[in-house]
């Protein structure tokens, strides 16, 4: 009997169970109540959610040591060891986990595209859509605060900075050759296609030490990791074709896609302010391939393009008119890795190369030129807690350079080796500071140095921070000058910039002022830089400004826009200058305004693209002062269609500069005087005054739902 | 003996009561999403799914019931806090389950919480996933209701931009109906929502 009751207890014991009361109150660091926090016992389902007053309340039937687990969002998790007999109600602090969401983010002088960054203000679309630039990745950067419109280089001039100023980087690795070589006033391209590329960074200033050789600016673009789907893209454009294919197979990728461009269809139907022997034509394709580790990443980059051109320009110093042809080869290629490996470290390496081979005609000589061009690069980062994250690396830059001119040999062989290495500190919730240096070593120039860089953020209110960032910045002397000299001296600039950033749905806007010093600047003491000048290290300069920009897709149902404004104020006295003065690219005021119209009924989107930018200096040989002149404002409307047929098809139309307002970029004057004791001049514009271009796009894919839209 | 049955009565009463553990879980899991408190059951479902890692039930309906949740949410902060949980969740089970039909669902309805709050941004990116997402699991389980209806639903909206006609999609929904009524639950917990929606998609047919 005695057996039977005690069994019977048993039974009851455990179908009641002790059950205890677990209770309190769960608060941050400023004892405020958290509400919505999961507070339970580990391995039972015991537990309960905290109220709005950051109570808890919940019975478990555990019994004995156990641990108490708290977790919220935003804050880091917490364990505690109890004894459910001898619990007493009580207050639990959690630590804001400074990780999570709308962490504090170092943004002075950064500008990201993609990805899903708080701080992107450009959409990968944006690159294709915006109008004015045909899917060209740089073009697309010219519509934002700190780049100047240089039309006829087609290149990108940031902050009082010559184009060769900035340096582009492919997954982590540089790009030696970014642009196609083209020819006097004739507007380059990158030779990249928008199409395998994802997020990109572009930084006016101020950045990483992971990067160097760039006075001005560097631009990271990084290719996609893994395509959606496999498709086959068709274009067929007014100026050319396209094809891209993409494939996948288990954890491997390859897109690959080529186009053939020729203007001269277009030229004959619609001649410009340019006399043609040989329109220009190009012919170029890229593969990337991916492979997926277990924990990392494989990718295979490479680029190629040929185009060659012929042109006679009306140029004032050859009544003849001027004769020149290029022939262009620009081969690219990059291997990067990406992975994690052992306890949270993190390893990056990448190595490339890159082959540009140009040949052609100035006038009555004859050029060759080749450059061979190599970048390794091995980075290590390991966050150390969840408040400190550092990384280091080695990087090796080589360089080959030789050029003939009639028989005239020139050239040189360049290699440098830099170190870097770059911690983060998160103070708080809201504060980060970065520090770090890069050592470079230029074995060519015999010249050692050490550049600072350090940066901080502090956040002021939910949407709203202010960045700071600092920096030495040093870079070997362009090209044109190494050739000839090989007793110079790294060009140097300080950034010192301010940038206040507010970030809402939908909604950016951010102001920034910098300044920055040149010195170290290269000059020389002829009218173009020749074998036999003098060149030396004596030259300075500095720019300063202040930067807007305002995106809102937010307010007008299907209408993203964004503004744009730059003032700068820069001096150099630089290259042949017989004074400081500003040089001929950079106009005080620029303005942006991009816009995109969605309109469903329609199924098109429409764009437009309005860019000004006050007059640009140039020198007249007729004044006594030196760089005297104004050019008048600069002012271009462009416009675009992209109307979906189907699914699959789009069809694309563009104009730019739609008003054909005849802009000047600047004058070039005769050297010598004319009867009348005056130096002619000739006005700098633009090959074409207006740009038609239609292309239509077909994408052939297993769920005839995709298509190019992006492309454009 | 007595200490024998004792034993054995005690390890049938533990087995019962873990059952009951997990059902009563569950069932209250699922009822406080009915009553609309969408983070006390979360929080539930996130407290069984520490204890049940070898069931992917509890983190699967964490996924739906914040990627439902989130369709609608105007304030982009919530909804990146809703998907990211739903995201989070799910992430956890497709690691384990590649090929299970009712996560890739919702992971489809997770894409499509993203193209409704900005169709301009994100319909050219996750359109094409989402359908390679359904298509994929319309060749596993030709005949689960929810791969059918949830794929033909999504059609529907593509259909209705490009004035296309929505009848195969619409012979799919009437296709699911039945499934829907038929369906055998492999376990009590197992999906089984989607005949109301379907039944009101039905309704716009015509």
């Amino acid at each position: 009997m005695k057996t039977i009751v005690s069994f019977l207890m048993l039974l009851i014991s455990i179908f009641t169970f002790a059950q205890t009361t677990i209770s309190g109150k769960i608060v941050d660091a400023k004892n405020k109540p958290i509400a919505n926090a999961n507070v339970f016992i580990d391995g039972t389902y015991d537990g309960s959610n905290s109220n709005e007053m950051g109570e808890f309340y919940f019975e478990t039937t555990t019994t004995a040591n156990q641990t108490l687990t708290v977790s919220a969002l935003t804050y880091e998790s917490i364990k505690i060891a109890i004894i459910i007999e001898k619990y007493q109600k009580q207050s639990i602090v959690l630590k804001s986990n400074a990780t999570e969401l709308n962490e504090v983010l170092i943004t002075a002088g950064t500008i990201e595209s993609g990805g899903k960054s708080r701080v992107s203000v450009l959409k990968p679309l944006d690159i294709l859509t915006t109008a004015g630039n045909p899917g060209d990745i740089v073009s697309a950067f010219k519509t934002l605060p700190g780049t100047q419109i240089v039309g006829e280089s087609g290149k990108l001039f940031v902050r009082g900075g010559e184009a060769n100023e900035t340096q582009t980087f492919i997954d982590g690795v540089r790009v030696a050759q970014p642009y196609l070589q083209t020819t006097n006033n004739v507007p380059t391209r990158s030779t990249f296609s928008p199409l395998l590329f994802k997020g990109t960074t572009f930084s006016t200033g101020g950045y990483s030490a992971e990067y160097g050789e760039a006075l001005s600016s560097v631009l990271i673009m990084n290719t996609i990791d893994e395509p959606d789907l496999e498709k086959t893209d068709i274009g067929l454009m007014s100026v050319g074709a396209s094809i891209g294919n993409t494939k996948k197979w288990k954890a491997n990728s390859l897109s690959l896609n080529t186009s053939y461009i020729n203007l001269k269809p277009y030229q004959s139907l619609l001649p410009d302010n340019i006399k043609w022997i040989k329109p220009y034509q190009s012919i170029g394709g890229e593969s990337v391939f991916r492979h997926r580790f277990d924990r990392g990443m494989l990718k295979f980059y490479t680029s190629y393009t040929a185009s060659n051109l012929d042109v006679k320009q009306d140029n004032i110093n050859y009544p003849d008119q001027l004769h020149l042809a290029n022939k262009n080869n620009n081969l690219y290629s990059n291997v990067s890795y990406k992975g994690g490996f052992g306890n949270n470290w993190n390893l990056f390496a990448g190595l490339s190369y890159g082959n540009s081979l140009n040949t052609g005609l100035f006038d009555i000589y004859n050029f060759s030129s080749t450059e061979n061009a190599s970048n390794i690069k091995l980075k290590l980062s390991k966050p150390i807690s969840v408040k400190v994250k550092t990384n280091f690396g080695v990087d090796y830059l080589y360089s080959n350079f030789s050029e003939t001119v009639n028989n005239y040999n020139s050239g040189f062989n360049s290699n440098i080796l830099a170190a870097f290495s770059e911690t983060d500190f998160l103070f708080s919730k809201n504060l980060i500071a970065k520090a770090g240096f890069r050592f470079s070593k230029n074995y060519l120039l015999k010249e050692n140095s050490i550049a600072p860089r350090l940066a901080l953020a502090y956040k002021i209110a939910k949407n709203q921070q202010f960045s700071l960032a600092y920096g030495t910045f040093g870079q070997a002397p362009k090209q044109d000058y190494l050739k000839y000299a090989k007793n110079l001296q790294f060009e140097k600039a300080q950034h010192y910039i301010l940038s206040y950033e507010y970030n809402n749905d939908k909604q950016i806007f951010k102001a920034e002022a910098y300044y920055k010093s040149y010195d170290n600047l290269v000059k020389y003491d002829t009218q173009t830089p020749l074998y036999n000048s003098n060149y030396t290290n004596n030259g300075s300069g500095y720019a300063k400004g202040v930067e807007l920009f305002w995106r809102d897709n937010k307010n007008i149902r299907n209408l993203e826009y964004w503004v744009s404004y730059s003032y700068i104020n820069t001096q150099r006295d630089y290259a042949n200058f017989p004074k400081t003065a500003t040089p001929s690219f950079v106009a005080d005021h620029t303005l942006s305004i991009v816009s995109k119209y969605w309109i469903p009924k329609w199924r098109s989107q429409i764009g437009g693209t309005y860019t000004f930018s006050s007059g640009r200096p140039f020198n007249n040989p007729n004044e006594t002062a030196f760089m005297n002149g104004k050019t008048q404002t600069y002012n271009n409307l462009s416009v675009n269609w992209a109307y979906l047929i189907s699914p699959q098809k789009i069809l694309f139309f563009s104009v730019t500069n739609i008003a054909g307002i005849k802009n000047v970029y600047g004058y070039n004057y005769s050297n010598t005087k004319d009867s009348n004791g005056i130096f002619q001049s000739q006005a700098i514009v633009p090959t074409a005054d207006r740009f038609f271009f239609v292309g239509f796009f077909w994408t052939l894919s297993k769920d005839k739902k995709t298509n190019q839209l992006e492309n454009m | 003996m007595i200490k024998l049955v004792t034993i054995l009565a005690l390890f049938i009463c533990s087995l019962v009561s873990a059952q009951t553990q997990y059902e009563q879980g569950m069932t209250k899991a699922l009822g406080l999403w009915n009553e609309g408190k969408v983070s006390e059951s979360t929080a539930l479902f996130e407290r069984i799914a520490l204890v049940e890692k070898d069931n992917w039930l509890p983190n699967y309906y964490i996924a739906l019931m914040n990627s439902t949740a989130a369709f609608g949410v105007k304030d982009k902060d919530k909804m990146m806090a809703m998907i990211d949980k739903a995201q989070t969740a799910l992430d956890v089970e497709t690691l384990k389950n590649p090929n299970n039909p009712e996560l890739m669902v919702v992971q489809a309805l997770i894409n499509t919480v993203w193209i409704v709050f900005d169709p301009m941004t994100n319909g050219q990116k996750y359109s094409p996933k989402t359908m390679e997402l359904y298509q994929k699991a319309l060749a596993i389980a030709p005949e689960n209701p929810r791969v059918i209806a949830s794929k033909a639903e999504f059609e529907i909206g593509a259909a209705a931009f490009w004035g296309k006609d929505t009848k195969l999609m619409c012979n799919e929904i009437k296709r699911a109906i039945p499934l829907f009524e038929n369906e055998k639950l492999e376990t009590p917990f197992s999906p089984k929502w989607g005949l109301d929606r379907a039944q009101e998609l039905l309704k716009n047919c015509k």
